[in-house]
């Protein structure tokens, strides 16, 4: 994949079932936004592949990867501070493929995030960071995708924000969904991920497990690769 | 290798004007006047390129300069070289207006060009109302038009290859990182805009020695034909400002013959009044549209292998 | 009144109130389109310019005042959906001053193409003049279209708010307007958001083109032309990142003139233009993003 005239990501290739967390860490740089920008269509691969369900996505516009059951938490959340909670919200319904039974996953959007109904009619500007966090998220919820991408949802956040965040994507992955975690918080994100790739240079260079969050040494050692 | 490769940057654009005025010598008296406009659209669109093009902010009030220039002149009728007159014009206008970028200049330059226009119009004791400088000597012979599209093209060289030019065109490309190295957007743009409004005076000051010109002709139609020769060129090149004014000029005087009735191989050309500029229009959102850099693609002539723009 | 201290009269005060309504309509016209596309579309005028034609034309074949109207608003909209996707379309990416250069062609293609259709001595659009003549309201003569405008424009004003607030267009329109990136993420197609504000953008300058028939009915080629530049002016005066400053840069700057042209004796309202634009110029050095215009908030060109 090539990002300007450089490239930044190379040989990247890895998979992402339903029901499963898969983690991206890495520093700065490493490609990791990039890789995701690519799944959703805003930077065109060179050569590769991206499938979803089997299908190639790539050169699809970005409204279509969305539309094809594809969210993105964009990094810095992208909150349209000048509308309401429930503007918002209704946003997310433009990648919504299924008519039907709106009002339950409505409810299961505001169970998750009780902050997003309580405030639904506050200027989504005027929510705290960890909030706004939540409602970036039930945004990309209500348009009832199959494959959910986060892209450092925990920046900034203060720790009791981070634990709800992390809380939820538990409770996204029990539901079903295939969920990409992009994230810098390496030690957390290896805890909670199914598998956690390790992206440095644009290439990955080690796949870790739940039972390697302890291990400091592994890690630190394939962020200097 | 680097000053061979300015040198070409200088003598190509002069060479086509020269060979556009030696052409302009070899044909019937009557066409001569079209290679003369030619020429004096060479000149006034490498005023416009020195400052659009180095500094990346649109100007839509430059033939007021060309305005101002025509009027000085007629009122005048002085030898073509006094026309740098402008240049305390362009001064006091650019002192405040440089400050603008983007869009707010693009609409700012326009309200120039309307009260220019305005004024020149209306207010008789000091601008020639509505009445056409008939009475002016039409000097401007193939001679002149030549010299001074050469002077144009040469004050132009000189300066994107100066320090000013340089820095200018630095505050085009990353105005954040010029000013992060000390570089005053504001006072570069300035001089760029001062030393093109004296260009665009002293062609105006030829224009007038020309054709009989009046305040109608030196607005909104000039304007978008000369931004028009600069954007089909190549905004960003002096090469593409004298190839754009030349390419344009030429479908624009065969159109504007053509409207009279042109005999070509096979039979006789007559296109209806109007013409040209339907056609110099869509010409421009074609090139707008498919080559949005321009003939030249915005680049200055090279030698060998084509490369990346240098300027 | 400050009306009767500036001396002029309730009929002065209501055409410059119905010129700026007209003038508002254009303004949000243009200010919608720029929202989603980041263009300034100098070639508005000449969509108004088309249906006046259109208008003239019908008149001049007889046809009743509806067909007229219905015959203007397919000319335009036709003409403005095929500006967007012939021109805009392709240019999306180029900067705001490409862009503004390539309307800018545009309004004079089309220009030149009325020309060459129509002459430049134009046609005359009878059928609505009936509109000219005036109603007695309280001792007050005022024109007729002078009411319609002002009616209109308000009618349109409140259909367009409940556009954009209550339904999902709307919602589409506003955020894609605020950061279409993130709003393309979501999934809302680029190419039905800005054929709507392209499409309401027409519908607007279809019953400009109507209004300003009526009030001056030699349609000639630069037909709307200076008003169109006028209020290019009073919506980057208004400031042009929000709909509703466009709109009230648009309304203010049609007011102004409209009641200094009246007020004013000729050999001194011929320079309305120099100190509408110098007001223009002053207001730009002082407040780049616009009068109305929230302090803080980004200039112009913000992409």
């Amino acid at each position: 994949m090539r990002h300007g005239a450089v490239a930044a990501v190379r040989g990247v290739s890895f998979a992402l079932d339903r029901g499963e967390i898969v983690g991206l860490i890495g520093p700065n740089g490493a490609g990791k936004s990039s890789t995701l920008h690519a799944v959703m269509g805003l930077l065109r691969p060179v050569k590769g592949d991206i499938r979803l369900h089997g299908t190639s996505v790539v050169g699809r516009r970005p409204e279509d990867v969305a539309r094809a059951g594809v969210a993105l938490v964009p990094e810095g959340r992208r909150i349209y501070g000048e509308l309401t909670v429930d503007e918002n919200l209704r946003l997310g319904l433009a990648g919504r493929r299924a008519r039907g039974d709106l009002d339950a996953d409505l409810k299961r959007v505001y169970d998750l995030f009780p902050v997003v109904e309580e405030f639904r009619r506050r200027p989504a500007g005027a929510l705290s960071g960890g909030q706004q966090q939540q409602l970036a998220i039930a945004r990309a919820l209500v348009a009832d995708p199959d494959v959910l991408l986060l892209d450092e949802p925990s920046l900034g956040l203060a720790p009791l924000m981070v634990d709800i965040v992390f809380d939820a994507l538990r409770a996204i992955r029990d539901r079903g969904l295939a969920v990409l975690l992009v994230e810098q918080r390496a030690q957390r994100t290896v805890a909670l991920a199914d598998r956690s790739h390790v992206m440095s240079n644009g290439t990955l260079r080690l796949t870790l497990g739940p039972e390697d969050a302890a291990d400091t040494t592994t890690m630190v050692a394939a962020y200097f690769a | 290798m680097r000053r061979t490769a300015a040198a070409v940057q200088l003598l190509g654009p002069v060479a086509l004007v020269v060979a556009a005025a030696l052409l302009g010598t070899l044909v019937s008296r009557s066409t001569e006047t079209y290679f003369i406009n030619a020429l004096v659209n060479v000149a006034i669109v490498v005023a416009l390129y020195l400052f659009i093009g180095n500094s990346g902010v649109l100007s839509f009030g430059h033939v007021s300069f060309v305005a101002l220039g025509a009027w000085t002149a007629g009122v005048l009728s002085v030898p073509v070289s006094e026309k740098p007159a402008i240049m305390p014009h362009a001064l006091v206008l650019g002192l405040p207006l440089m400050r603008l970028s983007g869009l707010a200049a693009g609409i700012a330059t326009f309200a120039v060009l309307e009260i220019t226009h305005n004024v020149l119009r209306y207010w008789e004791t000091i601008g020639p109302g509505v009445t056409t400088f008939s009475a002016v000597p039409e000097t401007t012979g193939l001679l002149q038009a030549g010299v001074a599209a050469v002077i144009a093209v040469v004050v132009a060289w000189a300066y994107q290859h100066s320090r000013f030019g340089r820095l200018l065109r630095a505050t085009r490309d990353d105005p954040a990182a010029a000013r992060a190295v000390g570089v005053s957007v504001y006072r570069q743009r300035l001089i760029a805009f001062v030393l093109s409004g004296a260009l665009a005076g002293f062609a105006g000051g030829l224009y007038v020695h020309l054709l009989p010109v009046n305040t109608e002709s030196l607005y909104l139609d000039l304007t978008f034909i000369t931004l028009a020769m600069l954007v089909i060129g190549g905004t960003t090149s002096l090469w593409g400002a004298v190839v754009g004014a030349l390419a344009v000029s030429g479908v624009d005087s065969f159109l504007a013959e053509a409207e009279n009735g042109v005999h070509v191989p096979g039979g006789t050309l007559d296109f209806p009044a109007g013409t040209r500029i339907v056609v110099v229009g869509a010409l421009m959102a074609l090139v707008l549209i498919l080559r949005p850099s321009g003939l030249t693609g915005g680049r200055e002539l090279g030698l060998g292998f084509p490369r990346r723009a240098r300027i | 009144m400050i009306a009767a201290v500036l001396g002029i009269d309730w009929r002065t005060l209501a055409d410059a109130f119905a010129l700026g309504s007209i003038y508002a309509l254009m303004a949000i016209g243009i200010g919608l389109v720029f929202g989603v596309l980041r263009l300034v579309n100098f070639a508005y005028g000449q969509l108004v310019m088309a249906g006046a034609f259109a208008l003239a034309l019908a008149s001049q074949w007889g046809w009743p005042v509806w067909a007229g109207i219905l015959l203007c608003f397919a000319v335009v909209i036709v003409l403005s959906l095929l500006m967007d996707r012939i021109v805009f379309r392709p240019l999306r990416e180029q900067s705001p001053a490409v862009m503004l250069v390539a309307t800018f062609a545009v309004a004079f293609l089309l220009q030149s193409i009325a020309l060459l259709w129509f002459g430049s001595l134009g046609k005359i659009a009878t059928s609505l003049s009936f509109l000219q003549r005036p109603v007695t309201i309280s001792g007050v003569d005022i024109r007729k279209i002078t009411i319609v405008a002002m009616v209109v424009a308000a009618c349109c004003l409140v259909a367009l708010v409940l556009l954009l607030n209550k339904t999902n267009v709307g919602l589409h329109m506003r955020a894609a307007a605020m950061d279409f990136q993130t709003a393309r993420l979501l999934g809302v197609r680029a190419n039905r958001v800005i054929a709507s504000a392209v499409l309401i953008s027409g519908l607007l300058a279809a019953i400009v083109a109507v209004m300003l028939t009526v009030q001056t009915p030699l349609v000639t080629p630069d037909f709307a032309l200076r008003d169109t530049i006028v209020v290019l002016a009073g919506v980057v005066v208004g400031g042009m990142n929000r709909l509703v400053s466009a709109t009230l840069g648009g309304f203010a700057i049609g007011f102004a003139s409209g009641l200094l042209g009246g007020a004013l004796p000729t050999n001194q309202s011929q320079y309305l233009p120099s100190f509408v634009f110098a007001a223009v110029i002053v207001v730009l050095l002082i407040r780049p993003g616009g009068l109305f215009s929230r302090p803080g908030q980004a200039a112009v060109d913000r992409v």
